[in-house]
Protein backbone atom coordinates (compact mmCIF):
# COMPACT_ATOMS: atom_id res chain seq x y z
CA UNK A 1 0.00 0.00 0.00
CA UNK A 2 1.24 3.52 -0.82
CA UNK A 3 2.54 5.57 2.14
CA UNK A 4 -0.16 7.36 4.08
CA UNK A 5 -0.35 11.12 4.45
CA UNK A 6 1.00 12.95 7.50
CA UNK A 7 -2.49 14.38 7.93
CA UNK A 8 -5.49 12.27 8.95
CA UNK A 9 -7.72 12.67 5.93
CA UNK A 10 -10.79 11.36 7.83
CA UNK A 11 -12.80 8.38 6.46
CA UNK A 12 -16.01 10.39 6.21
CA UNK A 13 -14.19 13.20 4.42
CA UNK A 14 -12.72 10.74 1.92
CA UNK A 15 -16.12 9.19 1.18
CA UNK A 16 -17.71 12.61 0.84
CA UNK A 17 -15.24 13.41 -1.91
CA UNK A 18 -16.97 10.82 -4.11
CA UNK A 19 -20.30 12.60 -3.73
CA UNK A 20 -18.65 15.96 -4.37
CA UNK A 21 -17.00 14.58 -7.50
CA UNK A 22 -20.22 15.18 -9.46
CA UNK A 23 -20.66 13.35 -12.78
CA UNK A 24 -17.12 11.97 -12.62
CA UNK A 25 -18.13 10.03 -9.52
CA UNK A 26 -20.82 7.92 -11.17
CA UNK A 27 -18.60 4.98 -12.14
CA UNK A 28 -16.75 4.98 -8.82
CA UNK A 29 -20.00 5.04 -6.83
CA UNK A 30 -21.42 2.15 -8.84
CA UNK A 31 -18.28 0.10 -8.40
CA UNK A 32 -18.07 0.85 -4.69
CA UNK A 33 -21.73 -0.08 -4.17
CA UNK A 34 -21.35 -3.25 -6.22
CA UNK A 35 -18.29 -4.34 -4.23
CA UNK A 36 -20.11 -3.69 -0.94
CA UNK A 37 -23.10 -5.67 -2.24
CA UNK A 38 -20.87 -8.64 -3.11
CA UNK A 39 -19.26 -8.43 0.29
CA UNK A 40 -22.64 -8.41 1.98
CA UNK A 41 -23.50 -11.63 0.10
CA UNK A 42 -20.08 -13.00 1.14
CA UNK A 43 -19.11 -13.46 -2.53
CA UNK A 44 -16.12 -11.12 -1.97
CA UNK A 45 -13.86 -11.03 1.10
CA UNK A 46 -13.03 -7.77 2.93
CA UNK A 47 -9.35 -7.99 2.04
CA UNK A 48 -9.86 -8.50 -1.73
CA UNK A 49 -8.10 -5.51 -3.20
CA UNK A 50 -8.93 -5.72 -6.89
CA UNK B 1 13.38 8.63 5.82
CA UNK B 2 12.34 11.80 7.59
CA UNK B 3 14.29 15.04 7.92
CA UNK B 4 16.58 15.79 10.85
CA UNK B 5 17.61 19.46 11.03
CA UNK B 6 21.29 20.15 10.55
CA UNK B 7 22.87 21.07 13.92
CA UNK B 8 24.14 24.41 12.58
CA UNK B 9 20.58 25.51 11.81
CA UNK B 10 17.74 26.49 14.09
CA UNK B 11 14.46 24.61 13.55
CA UNK B 12 11.30 26.67 13.11
CA UNK B 13 9.13 25.64 16.10
CA UNK B 14 5.98 25.50 13.95
CA UNK B 15 7.48 23.18 11.34
CA UNK B 16 7.27 19.64 12.71
CA UNK B 17 4.04 18.16 11.39
CA UNK B 18 5.23 17.05 7.96
CA UNK B 19 8.27 14.77 8.41
CA UNK B 20 9.22 15.14 4.72
CA UNK B 21 9.89 18.86 4.91
CA UNK B 22 11.11 21.06 7.78
CA UNK B 23 11.73 24.80 7.91
CA UNK B 24 14.98 25.84 9.62
CA UNK B 25 16.96 29.09 9.90
CA UNK B 26 20.59 29.53 8.98
CA UNK B 27 22.94 31.41 11.28
CA UNK B 28 22.39 34.45 8.99
CA UNK B 29 18.63 34.24 9.44
CA UNK B 30 17.92 32.78 6.00
CA UNK B 31 14.71 30.76 5.71
CA UNK B 32 15.64 27.24 4.60
CA UNK B 33 13.69 24.05 4.07
CA UNK B 34 15.31 20.68 4.62
CA UNK B 35 13.74 17.81 2.70
CA UNK B 36 13.72 14.06 3.34
CA UNK B 37 14.63 11.70 0.47
CA UNK B 38 10.97 11.40 -0.44
CA UNK B 39 10.40 15.13 -0.02
CA UNK B 40 13.32 15.75 -2.36
CA UNK B 41 11.85 13.45 -5.03
CA UNK B 42 8.61 15.43 -4.85
CA UNK B 43 10.52 18.73 -5.07
CA UNK B 44 12.51 17.58 -8.09
CA UNK B 45 9.29 16.59 -9.82
CA UNK B 46 7.33 19.74 -8.99
CA UNK B 47 10.04 22.35 -9.58
CA UNK B 48 9.92 21.76 -13.34
CA UNK B 49 6.11 21.60 -13.53
CA UNK B 50 4.63 24.42 -15.65
CA UNK B 51 2.08 25.50 -13.04
CA UNK B 52 4.80 25.75 -10.39
CA UNK B 53 7.15 27.87 -12.57
CA UNK B 54 4.23 30.10 -13.50
CA UNK B 55 3.16 30.61 -9.87
CA UNK B 56 6.76 31.35 -8.83
CA UNK B 57 7.03 33.98 -11.57
CA UNK B 58 3.80 35.75 -10.72
CA UNK B 59 4.55 35.67 -6.98
CA UNK B 60 1.73 33.32 -5.93
CA UNK B 61 4.37 30.93 -4.57
CA UNK B 62 7.19 32.29 -2.42
CA UNK B 63 10.53 32.67 -4.27
CA UNK B 64 12.45 29.43 -3.74
CA UNK B 65 15.77 27.99 -4.91
CA UNK B 66 17.67 24.82 -4.15
CA UNK B 67 20.99 25.76 -2.58
CA UNK B 68 22.28 22.26 -1.96
CA UNK B 69 20.79 18.81 -2.56
CA UNK B 70 17.64 18.56 -0.44
CA UNK B 71 17.89 22.10 0.98
CA UNK B 72 15.76 24.96 -0.32
CA UNK B 73 16.10 28.65 0.41
CA UNK B 74 12.94 30.79 0.55
CA UNK B 75 12.57 34.53 0.21
CA UNK B 76 12.19 36.08 3.67
CA UNK B 77 8.87 37.90 4.01
CA UNK B 78 8.64 41.19 5.94
CA UNK B 79 6.17 39.96 8.57
CA UNK B 80 4.50 36.66 9.44
CA UNK B 81 0.77 36.77 10.19
CA UNK B 82 -1.84 34.18 11.08
CA UNK B 83 -5.39 33.46 9.85
CA UNK B 84 -6.92 34.70 13.12
CA UNK B 85 -5.46 38.12 12.30
CA UNK B 86 -7.02 38.29 8.83
CA UNK B 87 -10.43 39.80 8.04
CA UNK B 88 -12.95 37.77 6.03
CA UNK B 89 -11.69 39.06 2.68
CA UNK B 90 -8.11 37.98 3.36
CA UNK B 91 -9.18 34.52 4.52
CA UNK B 92 -11.32 34.18 1.39
CA UNK B 93 -8.48 35.26 -0.93
CA UNK B 94 -6.08 32.88 0.81
CA UNK B 95 -8.63 30.06 0.29
CA UNK B 96 -9.00 30.91 -3.40
CA UNK B 97 -5.23 30.99 -3.88
CA UNK B 98 -4.93 27.55 -2.31
CA UNK B 99 -7.76 26.14 -4.46
CA UNK B 100 -6.47 27.61 -7.72
CA UNK B 101 -2.96 26.28 -7.08
CA UNK B 102 -4.42 22.87 -6.24
CA UNK B 103 -6.50 22.87 -9.42
CA UNK B 104 -3.47 23.75 -11.54
CA UNK B 105 -1.34 21.17 -9.72
CA UNK B 106 -3.90 18.40 -10.27
CA UNK B 107 -3.89 19.03 -14.00
CA UNK B 108 -0.18 18.15 -14.02
CA UNK B 109 -0.37 15.18 -11.65
CA UNK B 110 0.38 16.88 -8.32
CA UNK B 111 -1.67 17.47 -5.20
CA UNK B 112 -1.39 19.40 -1.93
CA UNK B 113 -0.83 17.30 1.19
CA UNK B 114 -2.97 19.61 3.28
CA UNK B 115 -5.43 22.50 3.13
CA UNK B 116 -4.21 24.92 5.75
CA UNK B 117 -4.34 28.73 5.75
CA UNK B 118 -1.05 28.66 7.68
CA UNK B 119 0.48 27.76 4.29
CA UNK B 120 -0.31 31.28 3.10
CA UNK B 121 1.49 34.50 3.99
CA UNK B 122 1.24 38.04 2.63
CA UNK B 123 3.37 40.59 0.89
CA UNK B 124 1.18 43.60 1.59
CA UNK B 125 -2.16 42.74 0.02
CA UNK B 126 -0.79 39.89 -2.10
CA UNK B 127 -1.35 36.37 -0.76
CA UNK B 128 1.56 34.01 -1.25
CA UNK B 129 1.73 30.23 -0.83
CA UNK B 130 4.77 29.46 1.30
CA UNK B 131 4.66 25.73 2.04
CA UNK B 132 6.46 24.45 -1.05
CA UNK B 133 6.93 21.09 0.69
CA UNK B 134 3.16 20.61 0.57
CA UNK B 135 3.20 19.74 -3.14
CA UNK B 136 3.57 16.04 -3.83
CA UNK B 137 3.01 13.69 -6.74
CA UNK B 138 -0.57 12.51 -6.87
CA UNK B 139 -0.99 8.87 -5.94
CA UNK B 140 -3.50 7.02 -8.10
CA UNK B 141 -6.75 6.27 -6.27
CA UNK B 142 -6.13 8.67 -3.36
CA UNK B 143 -8.54 11.47 -2.44
CA UNK B 144 -7.30 14.92 -1.36
CA UNK B 145 -6.03 14.48 2.21
CA UNK B 146 -6.37 18.20 2.90
CA UNK B 147 -10.10 18.47 2.21
CA UNK B 148 -11.18 18.08 5.85
CA UNK B 149 -8.58 20.60 7.00
CA UNK B 150 -9.69 23.02 4.29
CA UNK B 151 -13.25 22.81 5.62
CA UNK B 152 -12.20 23.25 9.26
CA UNK B 153 -9.84 26.17 8.73
CA UNK B 154 -11.17 27.94 5.64
CA UNK B 155 -14.68 26.97 4.59
CA UNK B 156 -16.49 26.76 7.95
CA UNK B 157 -14.99 29.99 9.33
CA UNK B 158 -15.99 31.79 6.13
CA UNK B 159 -19.49 30.28 6.26
CA UNK B 160 -19.83 31.28 9.92
CA UNK B 161 -19.35 34.92 9.01
CA UNK B 162 -21.23 34.80 5.70
CA UNK B 163 -24.28 32.91 7.00
CA UNK B 164 -24.40 33.86 10.67
CA UNK B 165 -22.58 37.18 10.86
CA UNK B 166 -20.16 35.80 13.45
CA UNK B 167 -16.53 36.82 12.94
CA UNK B 168 -14.39 33.66 13.09
CA UNK B 169 -11.11 35.22 14.32
CA UNK B 170 -11.69 34.51 18.04
CA UNK B 171 -12.53 30.88 17.22
CA UNK B 172 -9.43 30.45 15.03
CA UNK B 173 -7.31 32.08 17.72
CA UNK B 174 -8.71 29.63 20.26
CA UNK B 175 -8.42 26.50 18.13
CA UNK B 176 -5.56 26.01 15.71
CA UNK B 177 -7.39 23.01 14.23
CA UNK B 178 -10.35 25.21 13.30
CA UNK B 179 -14.03 24.27 13.42
CA UNK B 180 -14.86 20.54 13.38
CA UNK B 181 -17.65 19.28 11.08
CA UNK B 182 -19.83 18.42 14.12
CA UNK B 183 -19.35 21.93 15.52
CA UNK B 184 -20.04 23.54 12.14
CA UNK B 185 -23.23 21.50 11.85
CA UNK B 186 -24.46 22.84 15.16
CA UNK B 187 -23.59 26.41 14.22
CA UNK B 188 -24.58 26.82 10.58
CA UNK B 189 -28.03 27.07 8.97
CA UNK B 190 -28.77 23.86 7.09
CA UNK B 191 -30.34 25.32 3.95
CA UNK B 192 -27.65 27.73 2.80
CA UNK B 193 -25.40 27.05 -0.18
CA UNK B 194 -22.90 24.27 0.49
CA UNK B 195 -24.02 23.47 4.03
CA UNK B 196 -25.96 20.25 3.33
CA UNK B 197 -22.98 18.63 1.63
CA UNK B 198 -19.80 20.14 3.11
CA UNK B 199 -21.20 20.35 6.64
CA UNK B 200 -24.23 18.12 7.37
CA UNK B 201 -23.30 15.16 5.19
CA UNK B 202 -19.65 15.57 6.13
CA UNK B 203 -20.49 15.27 9.80
CA UNK B 204 -22.81 12.29 9.26
CA UNK B 205 -20.26 10.38 7.21
CA UNK B 206 -17.54 11.20 9.68
CA UNK B 207 -19.62 9.90 12.61
CA UNK B 208 -20.56 6.74 10.71
CA UNK B 209 -17.10 5.83 9.40
CA UNK B 210 -14.86 7.15 12.18
CA UNK B 211 -12.96 3.88 12.68
CA UNK B 212 -12.64 2.74 9.05
CA UNK B 213 -9.75 4.90 7.81
CA UNK B 214 -7.69 2.19 6.06
CA UNK B 215 -10.76 0.26 4.81
CA UNK B 216 -12.12 3.35 3.14
CA UNK B 217 -8.77 4.22 1.61
CA UNK B 218 -8.38 0.79 0.00
CA UNK B 219 -12.04 0.65 -1.01
CA UNK B 220 -11.76 3.95 -2.83
CA UNK B 221 -8.61 2.87 -4.57
CA UNK B 222 -10.15 -0.42 -5.66
CA UNK B 223 -13.29 1.33 -6.89
CA UNK B 224 -11.14 3.49 -9.19
CA UNK B 225 -11.16 6.84 -7.37
CA UNK B 226 -9.53 9.27 -9.81
CA UNK B 227 -8.23 12.79 -9.86
CA UNK B 228 -11.23 14.06 -11.86
CA UNK B 229 -13.26 13.68 -8.66
CA UNK B 230 -10.86 15.89 -6.74
CA UNK B 231 -10.86 18.40 -9.59
CA UNK B 232 -14.68 18.52 -9.62
CA UNK B 233 -14.73 19.06 -5.84
CA UNK B 234 -12.06 21.76 -5.99
CA UNK B 235 -13.95 23.65 -8.71
CA UNK B 236 -17.18 23.44 -6.74
CA UNK B 237 -15.37 24.70 -3.65
CA UNK B 238 -13.95 27.63 -5.64
CA UNK B 239 -17.40 28.64 -6.85
CA UNK B 240 -18.78 28.33 -3.34
CA UNK B 241 -16.01 30.36 -1.70
CA UNK B 242 -16.14 33.06 -4.41
CA UNK B 243 -19.83 33.58 -3.67
CA UNK B 244 -19.42 33.96 0.08
CA UNK B 245 -19.55 37.53 1.29
CA UNK B 246 -19.19 38.82 4.83
CA UNK B 247 -22.27 39.53 6.92
CA UNK B 248 -21.42 42.17 9.47
CA UNK B 249 -23.20 44.18 12.05
CA UNK B 250 -22.81 47.87 12.76
CA UNK B 251 -19.25 49.10 13.06
CA UNK B 252 -18.35 52.05 15.23
CA UNK B 253 -15.18 52.60 13.22
CA UNK B 254 -16.23 52.26 9.57
CA UNK B 255 -16.37 55.73 8.00
CA UNK B 256 -14.34 57.13 10.90
CA UNK B 257 -12.56 59.61 8.63
CA UNK B 258 -15.82 61.33 7.69
CA UNK B 259 -16.99 61.41 11.30
CA UNK B 260 -13.55 62.08 12.80
CA UNK B 261 -13.55 64.61 15.65
CA UNK B 262 -10.79 66.67 14.03
CA UNK B 263 -10.49 68.89 10.97
CA UNK B 264 -8.85 68.12 7.63
CA UNK B 265 -6.16 70.59 8.55
CA UNK B 266 -5.33 68.66 11.73
CA UNK B 267 -5.29 65.40 9.78
CA UNK B 268 -2.81 66.94 7.32
CA UNK B 269 -0.63 68.13 10.21
CA UNK B 270 -0.68 64.61 11.60
CA UNK B 271 0.39 63.25 8.20
CA UNK B 272 3.28 65.74 8.10
CA UNK B 273 4.28 64.86 11.66
CA UNK B 274 4.38 61.16 10.73
CA UNK B 275 6.38 61.86 7.54
CA UNK B 276 8.84 64.00 9.48
CA UNK B 277 9.41 61.18 11.97
CA UNK B 278 11.81 59.85 9.34
CA UNK B 279 12.48 56.66 7.41
CA UNK B 280 11.91 53.23 8.90
CA UNK B 281 12.13 49.62 7.72
CA UNK B 282 9.08 48.42 9.65
CA UNK B 283 6.33 50.65 10.99
CA UNK B 284 3.48 49.44 13.18
CA UNK B 285 0.41 51.65 12.78
CA UNK B 286 -1.76 50.81 15.79
CA UNK B 287 -5.42 51.67 15.35
CA UNK B 288 -4.77 52.19 11.63
CA UNK B 289 -8.45 52.51 10.59
CA UNK B 290 -8.45 53.46 6.87
CA UNK B 291 -4.64 53.45 6.69
CA UNK B 292 -4.25 57.19 6.09
CA UNK B 293 -1.20 57.46 8.35
CA UNK B 294 0.20 54.08 7.27
CA UNK B 295 0.48 55.65 3.83
CA UNK B 296 2.08 58.80 5.21
CA UNK B 297 4.91 56.91 6.92
CA UNK B 298 8.25 56.76 5.15
CA UNK B 299 8.54 53.02 5.54
CA UNK B 300 9.68 49.95 3.67
CA UNK B 301 6.78 48.03 5.19
CA UNK B 302 3.84 48.92 7.41
CA UNK B 303 1.74 46.75 9.66
CA UNK B 304 -1.68 48.41 9.75
CA UNK B 305 -3.34 47.01 12.86
CA UNK B 306 -6.91 47.62 13.95
CA UNK B 307 -9.28 45.78 16.26
CA UNK B 308 -12.33 46.29 14.03
CA UNK B 309 -12.66 43.40 11.56
CA UNK B 310 -14.85 45.36 9.18
CA UNK B 311 -12.47 48.31 9.02
CA UNK B 312 -9.54 46.01 8.29
CA UNK B 313 -11.58 44.22 5.62
CA UNK B 314 -12.35 47.56 3.95
CA UNK B 315 -8.70 48.62 4.15
CA UNK B 316 -7.59 45.31 2.63
CA UNK B 317 -10.09 45.82 -0.23
CA UNK B 318 -8.62 49.25 -0.99
CA UNK B 319 -5.03 48.03 -0.78
CA UNK B 320 -5.84 45.01 -2.96
CA UNK B 321 -7.35 47.30 -5.62
CA UNK B 322 -4.18 49.42 -5.48
CA UNK B 323 -2.01 46.25 -5.62
CA UNK B 324 -0.18 47.51 -2.55
CA UNK B 325 2.80 45.39 -1.53
CA UNK B 326 3.96 47.51 1.40
CA UNK B 327 1.03 47.71 3.82
CA UNK B 328 -0.21 44.57 5.62
CA UNK B 329 -3.61 45.07 7.30
CA UNK B 330 -4.29 42.89 10.36
CA UNK B 331 -7.13 42.46 12.84
CA UNK B 332 -5.67 42.69 16.34
CA UNK B 333 -7.33 43.83 19.54
CA UNK B 334 -4.44 45.61 21.26
CA UNK B 335 -5.94 45.01 24.69
CA UNK B 336 -5.95 41.27 23.86
CA UNK B 337 -3.25 40.78 21.19
CA UNK B 338 -2.35 37.44 19.57
CA UNK B 339 -0.72 35.18 22.19
CA UNK B 340 1.72 32.29 21.74
CA UNK B 341 -0.33 29.30 20.57
CA UNK B 342 0.05 25.60 19.74
CA UNK B 343 2.65 23.17 21.02
CA UNK B 344 4.54 24.74 23.96
CA UNK B 345 3.01 28.06 22.93
CA UNK B 346 5.72 28.33 20.27
CA UNK B 347 4.03 27.19 17.07
CA UNK B 348 2.29 30.52 16.54
CA UNK B 349 4.14 33.29 18.24
CA UNK B 350 2.99 36.46 19.95
CA UNK B 351 2.59 39.52 17.77
CA UNK B 352 5.48 41.25 19.54
CA UNK B 353 7.86 38.36 18.82
CA UNK B 354 7.47 38.46 15.06
CA UNK B 355 9.66 41.39 14.16
CA UNK B 356 10.72 44.57 15.87
CA UNK B 357 9.31 47.81 14.47
CA UNK B 358 11.52 50.89 13.92
CA UNK B 359 8.62 53.24 14.42
CA UNK B 360 5.24 52.80 16.13
CA UNK B 361 2.28 55.05 15.36
CA UNK B 362 -0.31 55.33 18.13
CA UNK B 363 -2.61 58.00 16.74
CA UNK B 364 -6.07 58.53 18.23
CA UNK B 365 -5.49 55.38 20.25
CA UNK B 366 -4.51 56.25 23.82
CA UNK B 367 -7.92 57.59 24.86
CA UNK B 368 -9.69 54.49 23.55
CA UNK B 369 -7.39 52.12 25.42
CA UNK B 370 -7.25 54.25 28.56
CA UNK B 371 -10.98 54.97 28.83
CA UNK B 372 -12.87 52.21 27.00
CA UNK B 373 -10.49 49.44 28.08
CA UNK B 374 -9.42 50.96 31.44
CA UNK B 375 -5.72 50.58 30.59
CA UNK B 376 -3.55 52.71 32.90
CA UNK B 377 -1.09 55.08 31.17
CA UNK B 378 1.85 53.38 32.90
CA UNK B 379 0.80 49.98 31.48
CA UNK B 380 0.47 51.37 28.00
CA UNK B 381 3.85 53.11 28.15
CA UNK B 382 5.52 49.95 29.51
CA UNK B 383 4.09 47.93 26.62
CA UNK B 384 5.19 50.51 24.04
CA UNK B 385 8.61 50.69 25.69
CA UNK B 386 8.91 46.90 25.29
CA UNK B 387 8.72 47.33 21.50
CA UNK B 388 12.07 49.20 21.71
CA UNK B 389 11.14 51.57 18.95
CA UNK B 390 10.49 55.27 18.46
CA UNK B 391 6.83 56.22 18.81
CA UNK B 392 4.51 58.86 17.42
CA UNK B 393 1.72 59.10 19.94
CA UNK B 394 -1.32 61.33 20.11
CA UNK B 395 -3.01 62.45 23.33
CA UNK B 396 -6.53 63.88 23.41
CA UNK B 397 -7.49 66.09 26.39
CA UNK B 398 -10.57 65.62 28.55
CA UNK B 399 -12.45 68.35 26.67
CA UNK B 400 -11.90 66.71 23.27
CA UNK B 401 -15.33 65.71 21.84
CA UNK B 402 -14.36 62.04 21.47
CA UNK B 403 -12.95 61.87 25.00
CA UNK B 404 -16.05 63.57 26.40
CA UNK B 405 -18.17 60.95 24.66
CA UNK B 406 -16.09 58.06 26.00
CA UNK B 407 -16.07 59.47 29.53
CA UNK B 408 -19.83 59.95 29.48
CA UNK B 409 -20.24 56.17 29.35
CA UNK B 410 -18.17 55.67 32.53
CA UNK B 411 -18.55 56.47 36.22
CA UNK B 412 -17.01 59.90 36.67
CA UNK B 413 -14.33 59.05 39.26
CA UNK B 414 -13.06 56.03 37.29
CA UNK B 415 -10.92 58.17 35.02
CA UNK B 416 -10.01 61.13 37.20
CA UNK B 417 -6.35 60.58 36.35
CA UNK B 418 -7.05 60.88 32.62
CA UNK B 419 -5.15 64.18 32.25
CA UNK B 420 -2.42 65.39 29.99
CA UNK B 421 0.08 65.93 32.85
CA UNK B 422 -0.45 62.34 34.00
CA UNK B 423 0.09 61.02 30.49
CA UNK B 424 3.23 63.11 29.97
CA UNK B 425 4.62 61.93 33.31
CA UNK B 426 4.09 58.26 32.34
CA UNK B 427 5.47 58.81 28.84
CA UNK B 428 8.61 60.46 30.25
CA UNK B 429 9.31 57.38 32.39
CA UNK B 430 9.81 55.17 29.31
CA UNK B 431 10.63 57.65 26.56
CA UNK B 432 12.51 60.81 25.82
CA UNK B 433 10.27 63.25 23.95
CA UNK B 434 12.02 64.63 20.85
CA UNK B 435 9.20 66.68 19.40
CA UNK B 436 5.80 67.88 20.52
CA UNK B 437 3.10 69.56 18.46
CA UNK B 438 -0.32 70.77 19.48
CA UNK B 439 -3.01 70.42 16.83
CA UNK B 440 -5.19 73.34 15.77
CA UNK B 441 -8.22 71.94 17.62
CA UNK B 442 -6.38 72.76 20.87
CA UNK B 443 -7.45 69.44 22.42
CA UNK B 444 -4.91 67.10 20.88
CA UNK B 445 -1.12 66.84 21.09
CA UNK B 446 1.37 64.79 19.09
CA UNK B 447 4.64 63.49 20.54
CA UNK B 448 7.63 61.94 18.80
CA UNK B 449 9.59 60.02 21.41
CA UNK B 450 12.49 57.58 21.57
CA UNK B 451 12.82 54.84 24.19
CA UNK B 452 15.09 55.59 27.14
CA UNK B 453 18.16 53.37 27.18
Amino acid sequence: MAPLNYLDAGSGSMLLQIILGGAAAFGVTMKLTWRRFLRALRIRRDDDET
Amino acid sequence: MTTRPSPSRTPEPASFRDPESRVVYSADGEVLRELSARGREDWEAVESARFFRRALEDGRIVATEEIEPGVLRHERLPFVSYPYEWPFEMLRDAALLQLSLLDEALAEGFVLKDGSPYNVQWRGSQPMFVDVGSFERLREGEPWAGYRQFCALFLYPLMLQAYRGVAPQPWLKGSLEGIEPSQARALLPRFRRGVLTHVVLHDRLEAKHADRQRDVRSELKAAGFKKELIQANVRRLRKLVERLSPKRGRSEWAGYREAAPYTDEDAERKERFVRDAGAADLVWDLGANDGRFSRAAQAEYVLAVDGDERVVGDLYGTLRAERSRTILPLVVDLADPSPGRGWRGLERTRLEERGRPDLVLALALVHHLAISRNLPFAELVTWLRGLRSRVVVEFADRDDPMVTRLLAAKREETHESYRREEFERSLAEGFEVERREELGSGTRTLYLAKPRS
